[in-house]
Formats: structure tokens, C-alpha cells, sequence
């Protein structure tokens, strides 16, 4: 069988490629090792852990705001066993919605492991048993990555877990210890906290989620502190071991003074490592490199003139969107157009509550690169509709550029952070000043007034409701 | 003496605020501007920043709430060390003063010292050389090794770099022709760290030209949106030849879907930019152009090379059948061994050698009243470039082997086309071979490149019948031109030269052996 495309992975990055280059005529396959189509991000990453979220947050605010809203409640407990089956409903319809738009585009399944025999031939040990050997003019290799640990670690997945371990907990942890204060920690942290389990954060930065801006990490450290989340920053793990229903965790805290914790789980969110087992790279002229990532050109080309590689399999930040944007432009580059993408311009996005999004330059990044700038914010607690609904953590901060006013990065922690970015990025591909923002219209009341409060501090010094 | 820092107005209705964290320990020196701590109010959070630099004295806790005006701490500036915060002063004026000579001679001194630049010695034959354009200004600053203008021998053209840095002072204008060792220009030198004058923001200015119509410009003015992006690097147009009708100049989807490359429709509407001149409209037109100094001094010397030797060409024809073959026999293993292609040239250059040696006048030249033979050959090899006819040598020509000749030929022929020839790799050849055939020549009269004495004219390869051994046969044929100086090369040598090139090429085995 010989194919245009053949796309190995279907996770965003990979049934996005698909979809795009059915849609642009090419005749395209699509290998999946599980049985289950959408990769990390349907299965065990951005789709459950948002639903669990989401589930922990109506049960938190029931739990302690529902009184202040006039909300009476007895007998208000938690029901993990029906929280983790709605998620997994959630997921099992989002990937039955993937495995519909594969059929809508005529894309070939394959569910096995793909493995590559040369720069022109894959074989996939089907799940189903027996073997399939595909031709193809052109590859993209998805296949993502995995939740990654500490040499000293041991991840038993029953103690010792990792986000997808986190996903499927049949209890609510006593005490959930949380190495790793990076976004997924936070966000799993969360879930728990919210939930009423006791949560640690042991992170070997000075500052949680330390790849944001600086104001990010240290308001969202502010807010969760009230979820009874205790954080222990610069602390560098030295030890973890699980005795029957004991988690005991080790570290070296600031001073040099050894710390201990003990808890009933522990989970391990250190970072994810790209994943390219068994892919048979060494059967093509597709290179990695020394952390396992694959190599590819600005074009997103490997080492094979044919084959290309997008998403957490190589560099650059781990996000859906990202994969989802890299497998547009691989599909379409095969078709022979000449797409771009801005790397500065793809928002980053925490899920906790306050949400925390942002997109450009941070603070930091623009004084090392001695660029001069104009700094904007405005706090939710002066926002008419975070008041209302009582989310009056977080603020809206715009750096603009001190000269021309061109917005350069746009940094906000509150409610409905995630879905307020996406004016931001509009505006910045558009290279707006802060002021364009400031006069337009924003509907009121709402969440994203705040951005444009933000923006009038940034240009005029002139926030109105400050 | 101390600066009392006391708790600002922060809101109409805020009557106090709590201080969250200090930023700046008690005693710590502090700079203007920066964050000392930071304070909470019922509505916000935010930085109470330094008024002035100094030492930091606390007079509230972490923790204290404080109500507005009262005393939070205070900056002991007698202490001050001076350095103020240059980096935030740079940022200001980094990108304020558009007069970047203003901006860094206040900060560099004149040394005193004015550095004159002259001609340099750029060739044997050359005595003069005119300035073809100058890059800078006088005014400018300029730094050690930036070029600065471009100078034109009848030879080559070449750049001029600044010998030192400091400001730059013109002496002789574009156009005008010096002799080697006249004054050029000066530089008045400054001392201090100079950084390129082609320093550019971070984000390309418009310097706002506002025109007379209402369309305003601003850093934005073209750029593309994502869509019209696309599009244009689809049809291969750059945004910079589109004219954007979006928001103060934006580029917008619809823009780049009209925009068409300028070449595409000679007859399209007015309004469309038209740089390449269409058909004249009538036919009695004339069209003028000023010669270029390099072309002026080719034509001199064109000219001086007819009159002053005494110029005249022979002929003679090569069965090509002999190289061709032994060609495509071994262009593989060739081009495997050596990675160069075997051309035609290896054996036109070592064929030449050896007919040289066999005929020194050939080799020759007149220096003065002396006959000068060379005892090596330094061949020059004619190349066509954008800008005309160059001429670089291939040195010792008689010691290289085939592979060794075609990769410098190579080598010559792309620093040709990239203008990257120096002087010194154009001079000294002894022999020129031309190659006519390229372009479809079949037989030329080359004009000698002086000072040199012959030039070999090669020509295009034609299948056409000839008699050998009493029959027709068709043989690829290639007929030869040597134009030579007669004033030391009498007929017997030249038409027995070229008789000697025919002999090597027809039976490259002599070219082995050496007979």
C-alpha cells in the first residue's frame, strides 16, 4: 500500500497533520500504538486532567463559596469514583469525535506499532495481531512524548505516580507530595488540594511554573496557598521510597539541611521526554539528539528529505497547540504552499484556578535583551465582574514597547485566563499597541476589561477603574 | 542627607495598606526607581519603588499596616556611590537620538590624531585608479576594517577600509582619478569603544512620514497579516513591494491577494509601480547611459593593445574526437576520485604548457628593449562576469595536474562571479586562452592581453565531415585562433605553436609522454 502521508502518532500534532493534508488531496494513513486515537492530550494529558479540573473546582467552590452565594449544602462529600468515570466518559467521547473526523476525511487507521524498515517503507505490528507494511512518498513523525523522572526515582505507578497515574486515583490522597512545581504539577496539585487532600510542592527553581514570567509564579503561589498547598521552593530531592502505604520523600532544602515528607502518594512531574522507542529511526537517515529529541530543520524537516517530525518529539515548548500548528504546516508544506509560524506568538497556559496564560516577551526576557518597555496592570480585584463572581485573585500585566507602544508580551493570572489570551495573540499578530487595544470596545461586564485596563496603564499611564 | 519615604495615595477610597514583603533588606543600597517592597491594599497590590538611591533604613515591618502618609522607610542618599543606573539611562536614550554621531562622540574623545589615507599600490601596470563611490559620508563615524568606498583600477574593482576609526573627511569626490599615493580622504581619530553606525532597533522604525495624504505610518506600516503572509510568500512577492491599505499601512489578506509581481502585466493599469522601462513608444528614441569607469578603462586599454603591438591572428582546426572520448570514458571515476568534473579546459591548459615550452616566444614579452621569457607559465583564463570580462591566472600552469587545473579554474571562476578577485590573482600571466565557444563562436580574431605576447582562442565543437584516410567521417571539430605579437613572434613559431596544440589534443597519449 503506498501512501502520500503517513503520519505515525494521533495526538493533536498528529491527527491535525492528517486532517490538513486529506484536505489538501493527499491519500493519507495514520498509525496509532494504542487503541485509543488523540495521543497525550485526549487520553492521559490536557482533556481528562481539564475535566477533572474542572470537576474538583465546582466541589471546592461548593464546599467554601456556595455559603457566600446564598447556597445552603449538608452532606456535601466527594464522589472520586463518579468524578473519575465522568472523565472518562469526556475522553472516550472526545476520541469517538477524532475517530469520526478520520472516517469524514477518509484517512486510513492503522492501530499497532509503527516501526520504520527504511526511508520509504514503515511495518506495524498491529494490535490485532499480524503485521502491515506501508509504502509513503512523505512521513511525520507525532509519536509525542512521556512523563520523564529522576535517575534515583523509582515510578511504581501506585505510590510513586505520574500525571497519568493522577488521572485514576481511586481515593482522595491524604497527603499528596509534588515533585515538580512545573504546570502539570500545579495543575494535578490542584485537583487534589481542591479535593481536600493536604499537598506539597517540592520544586529545585526559586519560583513555581519558573519558565513564566516572574509575577505569574509568585501570584499563583499567593492564591493556592488558601487551597492549603505548601510550597517548598529551591529544594533539591535527594530520595523517594514507598513502604506499603507510605511515601516517604527526601530533600536537600536551601541551607543545605536535609528535609523530609511523608505522605500517601507522591507524584512525579519533573517534565516529559520525547518518545521515539521502537520507531526504527536507525533503519532511516532521521537523526536525534542527546536528550532524544528528534532533529529537524527550520522546515521541520529530519534528517530524511522525506520525512519531517512535529510536536513533543522535538524542540520547543510541549504544548497541544504547538504539535497542532507544526502538523498544519508540515501538511501544507507538502502541498507545496509556504505557510510560517511564530514561535513568540504561541500562548502558554496553566490551568489552575486562576487560570495563568500568556503570550510574547516576559519581563525578564526583554531586560536581558535590554529592550525598554512599559509596564501595565491591572488587578482583578478592580474588575466589576471578577467582583461579582467572587475570582479576585490575579491580574492582567502588558509590556509594551517604551517607544512605539507595540504590545510585547501579555501576562494574565485570573479567571478565565486561557480563553482572555486569545486577544492578545490576535493583537500581537497584528504587532497593536498597547492604545489600539485601550480603544476598542470590550463588552461590560466582563473578564477582558481588565486587558484593556492593562493596556491603557501600559500606553498613557491612564488605567480608568485603578 | 535621608529621603523619608512615606505611604503614597494609592486610591480615593484606600485609607491603608498592609506591607507584604520587602524587597530590599534594611541597610541594603538601593538604586532610583527600583522596587523596595511590596504593599497591599483592599484593592490591589503593588511596588512601592525607591525615590532616589541610597542606603535603605526600614522603619516599618513585614506584615505592619500602615495608613496613608505614614513613614515607611527612608534612603540615606549622602552614601550614594555614584554610579548611577546606566543600563535604564542607555535603554532611554539608545533609541531617542536618531543622530547616532551625536550620540556616540559624546562619549568618545578625539586623540588628536588624523589618520590620512592614500592610493595604495593595488597592481604592477597600474598607476592610477578612480573613486567609483563612496559608502560614507564625510561626517560620519567610521571603524577600523568598514568599508568605506569603492575604488575602480582598469583592472578590478576593489573596497576601500577604513585604516583606523573616528570621523571621516572626504578629499578626493566620487569620479575623481588618482595617482598611486595621492590622498584619498582622512579620518579624525577617536578613541573609545565604537559600536557599527548600522546599529538598528529591535523594531523596524518608521520615522513617521506623515504625507499629505491622511494614510499615517507607524512601525507597523507593512506588516503582513498571517493570511496575507501566506499568500505573498506564495506568489513570491515580498511584503516590502506591497502597499498595505490596512491600519496605518498593515498588509491585509485582501492587499496580498490583488498584489501581482511587477513583471506580470506590461499592460496593466497606471497605478501599478513600472521600474523596467516598457517598449519605447515611438522608434526614434535614443536611450543614454554613462559608461562606467571600469568600461572607460577597458576601452583604453583595448584600443592602446592594437596600436602598440603588432597584432595578428592564425588559424587552425582540432578533431576533438581523441578528448571527448578519453572524456566520457573517465568522467566518473574522475569526478568519484576527485570531485571535480573533467572538462575540456585541463587539457586546453596542459596542452598550452607544453606547446609554450616548445616555442618560448610565445611565452614572452617586451619589457622596455628587453625580450623577457618567462620560465614558468602562469596562464590566464578569460571568465565572463555580471559585471565584464575578468581575467584571473592560473599559476606554475606546467607543474598542476588535471585535477589540480580544473579546481582552480573552479576556484578563479566563482571568486569571479562573487567579485571577490584581488588584484594580485589578475596580474603577472604569461599566456591567455580564450573561450569563445561557449557562447556559439565559431571563429574569432581575441584581441592579446597585454602585457603578454599570445592568446589562444578556443571555439564552439561542431560535428562536421572532414577527410581522414581518403574517406568522409563525422568528427567533432573545433577550430583555434592564436592572435599574436609579431614583433617577437614571427610566423614560423605561431603557426608551428598552434600546430603543436592540435598535435597534444588529437593524440592526448603525447600529453603522457611528453613528445
Amino acid at each position: 500500500m503506498n501512501y502520500d502521508v503517513i503520519v505515525i502518532g494521533s495526538g493533536p500534532g498528529g491527527y491535525v497533520a492528517a486532517i490538513r493534508a486529506a484536505q489538501l488531496g493527499m491519500k493519507t494513513a495514520l498509525v496509532e500504538r494504542y487503541n485509543s486515537l488523540g495521543g497525550t492530550c485526549l487520553n492521559v494529558g490536557c482533556i481528562p486532567s481539564k475535566a477533572m479540573l474542572d470537576s474538583s473546582e465546582h466541589y471546592h467552590n461548593a464546599a467554601h463559596s456556595f455559603k457566600e452565594h446564598g447556597i445552603e449544602l449538608s452532606n456535601l462529600k466527594v464522589n472520586l469514583k463518579q468524578m473519575v468515570k465522568r472523565k472518562g466518559d469526556v475522553v472516550k467521547q472526545t476520541v469517538e469525535g477524532i475517530q469520526f473526523l478520520m472516517k469524514k476525511n477518509k484517512i486510513d487507521v492503522f492501530y499497532g506499532h509503527g516501526s520504520f524498515q527504511s526511508n520509504s517503507k514503515v511495518n506495524i505490528t498491529l494490535n490485532e495481531g499480524g503485521e502491515k507494511s506501508l509504502e509513503f512518498k512523505n512521513a511525520i513523525i507525532a509519536t509525542g512524548s512521556k512523563p520523564a523522572s529522576l535517575p534515583f526515582i523509582k515510578i511504581d505507578k501506585k505510590r510513586i505516580i505520574t500525571s497519568t497515574e493522577a488521572l485514576e486515583l481511586k481515593e482522595v490522597p491524604k497527603h499528596m507530595i509534588v515533585i515538580g512545581g512545573g504546570v502539570i504539577g500545579m495543575e494535578l496539585g490542584s485537583v487534589y488540594a481542591r479535593l481536600g487532600s493536604k499537598v506539597s510542592i517540592v520544586e529545585y527553581m526559586d519560583s513555581i511554573i519558573p519558565t513564566m514570567d516572574r509575577t505569574m509564579g509568585k501570584e499563583l503561589q499567593r492564591a493556592l496557598r488558601k487551597h492549603d498547598m505548601d510550597f517548598y521552593l529551591s529544594h533539591k530531592v535527594t530520595a523517594v521510597e514507598a513502604k506499603g502505604k507510605e511515601v516517604t520523600v527526601k530533600a536537600e532544602n536551601p541551607k543545605g539541611e536535609e528535609v523530609e515528607w511523608k505522605g500517601d502518594y507522591c507524584l512525579v512531574s519533573v517534565g516529559r521526554k520525547p518518545y521515539t522507542e521502537g520507531l526504527g529511526l536507525e533503519n532511516t537517515s532521521v537523526k536525534t539528539d542527546d536528550k532524544g529529541r528528534v532533529i529537524v530543520d527550520e522546515h521541520l524537516k529530519t534528517g530524511a528529505d522525506n520525512i519531517y517530525a512535529i510536536g513533543d518529539v522535538i524542540k520547543g515548548a510541549m504544548l497541544a497547540h504547538k504539535a497542532e500548528e507544526e502538523g498544519i504546516y508540515v501538511a501544507e508544506t507538502l502541498a507545496g504552499q509556504k505557510p510560517h509560524i511564530n514561535y513568540l506568538l504561541i500562548p502558554g497556559v496553566v490551568y489552575t484556578w486562576p487560570e495563568v496564560a500568556s503570550v510574547g516577551y516576559t519581563e525578564e526576557e526583554l531586560k536581558d535583551k535590554k529592550i525598554a518597555y512599559n509596564k501595565g496592570s491591572f488587578p482583578f480585584k478592580a474588575s466589576g465582574r471578577a467582583r461579582a463572581s467572587m475570582d479576585l485573585d490575579g491580574q492582567v500585566k502588558v509590556l509594551a514597547d517604551k517607544e512605539t507602544d507595540e504590545i510585547l508580551g501579555v501576562h494574565i493570572i485570573g479567571p478565565r485566563a486561557a480563553d482572555m489570551i486569545a486577544e492578545a495573540v490576535v493583537a500581537m499578530e497584528y504587532r497593536a499597541s498597547a492604545e489600539d487595544i485601550a480603544r476598542m470596545s470590550h463588552a461590560h461586564p466582563t473578564f477582558t476589561e481588565a486587558l484593556k485596563e492593562a493596556c491603557l496603564a501600559a500606553s498613557g499611564n491612564r488605567a480608568l477603574h485603578i | 542627607m535621608s529621603l523619608d519615604i512615606k505611604v503614597p495615595a494609592v486610591g480615593e477610597s484606600i485609607t491603608e495598606v498592609t506591607i507584604y514583603k520587602w524587597l530590599k533588606q534594611d541597610g541594603e543600597f538601593v538604586e532610583m526607581d527600583e522596587p523596595l517592597a511590596e504593599l497591599e491594599s483592599d484593592k490591589a497590590t503593588f511596588e512601592l519603588n525607591a525615590e532616589t538611591s541610597g542606603k535603605l533604613i526600614h522603619k516599618a515591618s513585614e506584615g505592619d499596616t500602615l495608613s496613608v502618609g505614614d513613614l515607611i522607610c527612608s534612603i540615606d542618599d549622602s552614601a550614594s556611590n555614584g554610579k548611577s543606573n546606566t543600563s535604564d539611562k542607555k535603554e532611554e536614550t539608545a533609541k531617542e537620538d536618531k543622530t547616532e554621531s551625536s550620540k556616540k562622540t559624546s562619549g568618545q574623545t578625539k586623540t588628536g590624531k588624523i589618520i590620512e589615507m592614500k592610493v595604495p599600490s593595488v597592481g604592477e601596470s597600474i598607476s592610477e585608479v578612480t573613486i567609483a563611490t563612496w559608502t560614507k559620508k564625510s561626517g560620519d563615524i567610521v571603524v577600523l576594517d568598514e568599508v568605506i568606498a569603492e575604488i575602480e583600477s582598469d583592472k578590478a574593482t576593489f573596497e576601500l577600509t577604513a585604516e583606523g576609526q573616528g570621523i571621516l573627511e572626504i578629499v578626493a569626490e566620487s569620479g575623481t582619478t588618482l595617482g598611486i599615493g595621492d590622498l584619498i580622504c582622512r579620518i579624525e581619530e577617536l578613541e573609545g569603544d565604537l559600536e557599527g553606525s548600522d546599529e538598528v532597533p529591535h523594531a523596524p522604525e518608521e520615522t513617521g512620514s506623515s504625507t499629505t495624504r491622511h494614510d499615517i505610518s507607524s512601525y507597523a506600516t507593512g506588516h503582513a497579516s498571517p493570511a496575507a503572509a501566506k499568500i505573498l510568500a506564495e506568489k513570491g512577492i515580498s511584503a516590502k513591494e506591497v502597499k498595505g491599505t490596512g491600519v496605518d499601512g498593515r498588509i491585509t489578506k485582501e492587499d496580498a491577494l490583488k498584489a501581482v509581481k511587477k513583471e506580470e502585466k506590461p499592460t496593466a493599469p497606471a497605478d501599478k509601480k513600472q521600474e523596467v522601462p516598457a517598449t519605447p513608444k515611438g522608434e526614434r528614441d535614443e536611450k543614454r547611459e554613462k559608461m562606467t569607469q571600469l568600461r572607460k578603462t577597458i576601452s583604453r586599454r583595448l584600443v592602446a593593445v592594437k596600436n602598440e603591438t603588432a597584432m595578428l591572428t592564425t588559424f587552425n582546426e582540432v578533431d576533438m574526437k581523441p578528448v571527448m572520448d578519453i572524456r566520457s570514458r573517465y568522467k566518473e571515476s574522475f569526478k568519484d576520485k576527485y570531485e571535480v568534473n573533467l572538462g575540456f579546459m585541463s587539457f586546453f591548459v596542459k596542452a598550452v604548457c607544453v606547446a609554450l615550452q616548445d616555442w618560448p616566444a610565445v611565452n614572452a614579452k617586451i619589457d622596455g628593449e628587453e625580450i623577457v621569457y618567462h620560465q614558468y607559465c602562469d596562464i590566464s583564463i578569460a571568465v565572463s562576469t555580471p559585471r565584464g570580462l575578468v581575467v584571473p591566472v592560473i599559476r606554475n600552469a606546467e607543474q598542476m595536474s588535471f585535477d589540480e587545473i580544473e579546481k582552480e579554474i573552479i576556484r578563479l571562476a566563482t571568486r569571479a562571479r562573487d567579485n571577490k578577485l584581488s588584484i594580485d590573482e589578475m596580474q603577472g600571466g604569461t599566456f591567455t586562452i580564450t573561450n569563445g565557444g561557449v557562447f556559439g563562436s565559431m571563429m574569432s580574431t581575441p584581441i592579446i592581453n597585454a602585457p603578454q605576447s599570445g592568446i589562444l582562442g578556443m571555439h564552439n565543437i561542431v560535428e562536421r565531415p572532414i577527410a581522414i584516410n581518403g574517406e568522409v567521417v563525422i568528427r567533432p571539430m573545433m577550430y583555434v585562433a592564436l592572435s599574436y605579437d609579431h614583433r617577437i613572434i614571427d610566423g614560423r613559431e605561431s603557426v608551428s605553436f598552434l600546430v603543436r596544440i592540435k598535435q597534444l589534443l588529437e593524440d592526448p597519449t603525447r600529453l603522457l609522454l611528453g613528445v
